[in-house]
């Protein structure tokens, strides 16, 4: 089996002060096509850095980051910010929407960053309605023209997961996507989750606290001290 | 796209920003009104200076002037007659003015120019400058009118034994009253100077005439000679010079050229009389600066050293410098109010920037390059400028075009006339709107703006996706 997404030899330390703190040391990760990999791992163990190292947000001391057979950590800026805007869709644990913007605006915005201003007027209404159509998918049709703070958490989840998909990306990374919600809901979400990877084929990395949660996963892998301790098949 | 909709939402939705820009705005309206008015003041000025002043002036340096002005202007007319309109020969010279009030004797120091009305008034604005005592305009004309002479005391008296028996003794009577009458408003008329022959009481009073129509006044001026001596002239007051110019309306003096060179003693044996100056008007549209220099060259060959040939603004050089240069001095200070705007958009700037730390974390993420980040907060930047500037300047558009009724209403609180009309003859303030001043103030405040917003711009920029998305 060939990795859609793989890292290899990824070693990270982060400066606190005059010392040297190691996050990553020496971490070797991939995910097939289609495959839905979770992360699991206590506070601490890197498994955020990991997460933002595979969507390009941050690059390695060392090792390097593979999409298909092409090492993408070394791009220029450009062609790593096309990468994030087309390839890649995140969804974070504190959903991240512009306050500013209503949800639709929200979901339209990696098409907003793809696009200048005269490609956007030509392509506007497809734009919208593509938007308005991933609401509506994750549920959230009748919220379209709410702010953020008129929307519940886990509705603002949904408004997120809808802005990581619709510019049809092919890996999706969420950062604990129900960590900041009540168990009933936080399945929802998840539900969601496995749906749009089985529906659509997307590559997900899961990052997440919860055994519960990995469990529901292809597979888990479990980070901890910066090290790959296990790796485990799913129990589904 | 995304960076003009979030442009627009943050304008829309940080109202503290706009706070930063009331201060864009008020210094445009500001530069924008002192400029108006200042300009429209300077306008006005040169207008009135012009008006006075011919076009272009040919003038000796000496006092007693040149006989052959005939032939002097003979010789501009061949040279650049095709250019000019009308000539007027003038003699002018400094003098003492005397008149009486009951048993008082006042005295002003005058500048007396004598001239011919007519052709004067071909060069110039002066006829439009001349008024009776009731503000009605006159005629340019020295003529002293016979009912002046009627209301003199002797010709009261004349009136009264008209109707007497027409005997030896009442003819002899009426004879020695029509030399009275003569005697007390002399033959010739002279145009005084507005100030000189007023009282200004101010506080919305009329002015009060020390020389009403018809008084005789005595002037006193250098006669030809080695050794200058005191002429000595009679004249009566038939009119009044307003031209709105305190300089002018308070020294001139006008009277009949022939008359001004007879009691000079500057007419020749052959009967021409000497003039000093020979004023110019110039067809619209001819470069006056370069005629000045053809006619100076060429009067040089006729007697060196001898004429100085100036155009009016030339005259008035350091008057009109010095409205330029308090212009320019009030336009550095006001900019400096710009300028202080500029570092309020500077310090809100960098306070939304922190604020925004996390949203610029996420637009990264889903792809947003450093310059399109950058370029959010500049357009923001040059938004608020925009919007400071484009109030500003309407703002300061309607104070210029309202300015009289604002001048009303403040006077009205203030219980103090703000602009008073009589210190500079304006009945309303003037006003002059230059575009390209306008463009000027407003591109510069836009400048000011984005100029502030690029430091907290580029840090805005600078700042790594994953702190940004970190930050609480």
């Amino acid at each position: 089996m060939t990795s859609h997404i793989a890292v290899g030899g990824l070693f990270k330390s982060y400066r606190r002060g005059k010392i040297e703190v190691p996050v990553l040391r020496g971490v070797d990760v991939e995910a097939a096509r289609g495959e839905l990999v979770a992360i699991i791992g206590a506070s601490g163990s890197g498994k955020s850095t990991l997460l933002h190292i595979l969507g390009l947000l941050d690059g390695p001391d060392a090792g390097e980051v593979r999409l298909g057979a092409r090492r993408i950590d070394s791009l220029a800026d450009r062609q790593r910010d096309a990468l994030r805007n087309r390839t890649f869709g995140f969804i974070f644990q504190f959903y991240h929407l512009l306050p500013e913007l209503s949800a639709l605006e929200n979901v339209m915005m990696p098409h907003l960053i793809r696009h200048g201003f005269f490609s956007y007027m030509k392509n506007r209404r497809e734009i919208r309605r593509d938007a308005a159509e991933m609401l509506e998918r994750v549920g959230l049709g009748h919220r379209m023209t709410h702010k953020p703070s008129e929307l519940s958490g886990g509705e603002m989840q949904r408004a997120a997961i809808a802005r990581a998909l619709v510019g049809h990306p092919e890996v999706l990374l969420a950062d604990e996507p129900t960590g900041n919600l009540d168990a009933a809901t936080g399945q929802g979400v998840l539900d969601l989750l496995r749906d749009l990877n089985r529906e659509r084929g997307l590559t997900m990395m899961l990052v997440t606290h919860d055994q519960q949660i990995a469990n529901q996963a292809d597979r888990v892998v479990r980070l901890a001290e910066g090290r790959i301790e296990e790796w485990a098949p799913a129990l589904v | 796209m995304y960076k003009y909709l979030l442009c627009w939402r943050y304008l829309r939705t940080r109202y503290i920003a706009l706070a930063s820009v009331i201060s864009v705005m008020l210094g445009v309206a500001t530069m924008i009104v002192v400029n108006a008015v200042m300009a429209g003041f300077a306008e006005k000025m040169r207008d009135r200076l012009h008006g006075v002043l011919a076009d272009v002036v040919v003038e000796s340096y000496a006092l007693e002037g040149f006989n052959n002005s005939e032939e002097v202007m003979a010789r501009i007319e061949d040279l650049v007659g095709d250019q000019l309109i009308a000539m007027a020969p003038t003699m002018e010279t400094p003098g003492i003015l005397r008149f009486r009030i009951g048993s008082e004797s006042i005295t002003r120091p005058v500048q007396v120019i004598g001239v011919r009305p007519m052709e004067r008034a071909k060069t110039g604005d002066f006829a439009e400058h001349l008024f009776d005592d009731k503000g009605n305009p006159i005629a340019p004309s020295f003529e002293v009118p016979e009912a002046l002479r009627s209301q003199s005391p002797a010709g009261m008296r004349l009136k009264e034994i008209e109707n007497e028996p027409d005997d030896a003794f009442t003819r002899a009577m009426a004879e020695q009253l029509k030399q009275q009458a003569q005697e007390q408003v002399p033959e010739h008329g002279a145009l005084v100077g507005y100030a000189i022959a007023t009282f200004h009481r101010g506080n919305g009073l009329p002015d009060q005439f020390l020389t009403p129509p018809g008084t005789k006044v005595h002037l006193v001026f250098p006669k030809h000679g080695k050794i200058p001596e005191p002429g000595y002239d009679e004249f009566t007051v038939i009119g009044y010079f307003k031209s709105g110019m305190s300089e002018y309306d308070s020294t001139h003096v006008y009277v009949p050229l022939e008359q001004l060179q007879r009691a000079r003693l500057l007419v020749d044996e052959e009967g021409r009389g000497a003039v000093n100056q020979i004023q110019l008007k110039v067809k619209p549209g001819v470069d006056i600066d370069r005629m000045a220099e053809t006619l100076q060259l060429d009067l040089e060959k006729l007697r060196p050293m001898y004429f100085r040939v100036a155009t009016w603004e030339q005259m008035q050089g350091p008057l009109l410098a010095a409205v330029a240069i308090e212009q320019s001095i009030l336009n550095i200070l006001l900019f400096f109010i710009i300028a202080v705007a500029g570092f309020g958009i500077l310090a809100i700037f960098s306070m939304i920037v922190v604020e925004k730390t996390r949203d610029i974390g996420i637009m990264k993420a889903l792809g947003a390059s450093t310059a399109g980040v950058r370029n959010i907060f500049l357009g923001y930047g040059l938004l608020l400028g925009a919007v400071g500037s484009g109030v500003g300047m309407v703002g300061g558009l309607l104070f210029v075009h309202y300015i009289n009724e604002i001048e009303k209403a403040l006077s009205v609180i203030l219980r103090r006339k703000v602009f008073d009309d009589s210190i500079y003859y304006f009945d309303r303030i003037p006003t002059l709107v230059e575009p390209y001043t306008l463009v000027a103030i407003v591109v510069g405040a836009l400048l000011i703006a984005v100029g502030a917003s690029i430091w907290p711009a580029r840090r805005a920029a600078k700042m790594h996706p994953v702190k940004a998305l970190r930050f609480e």
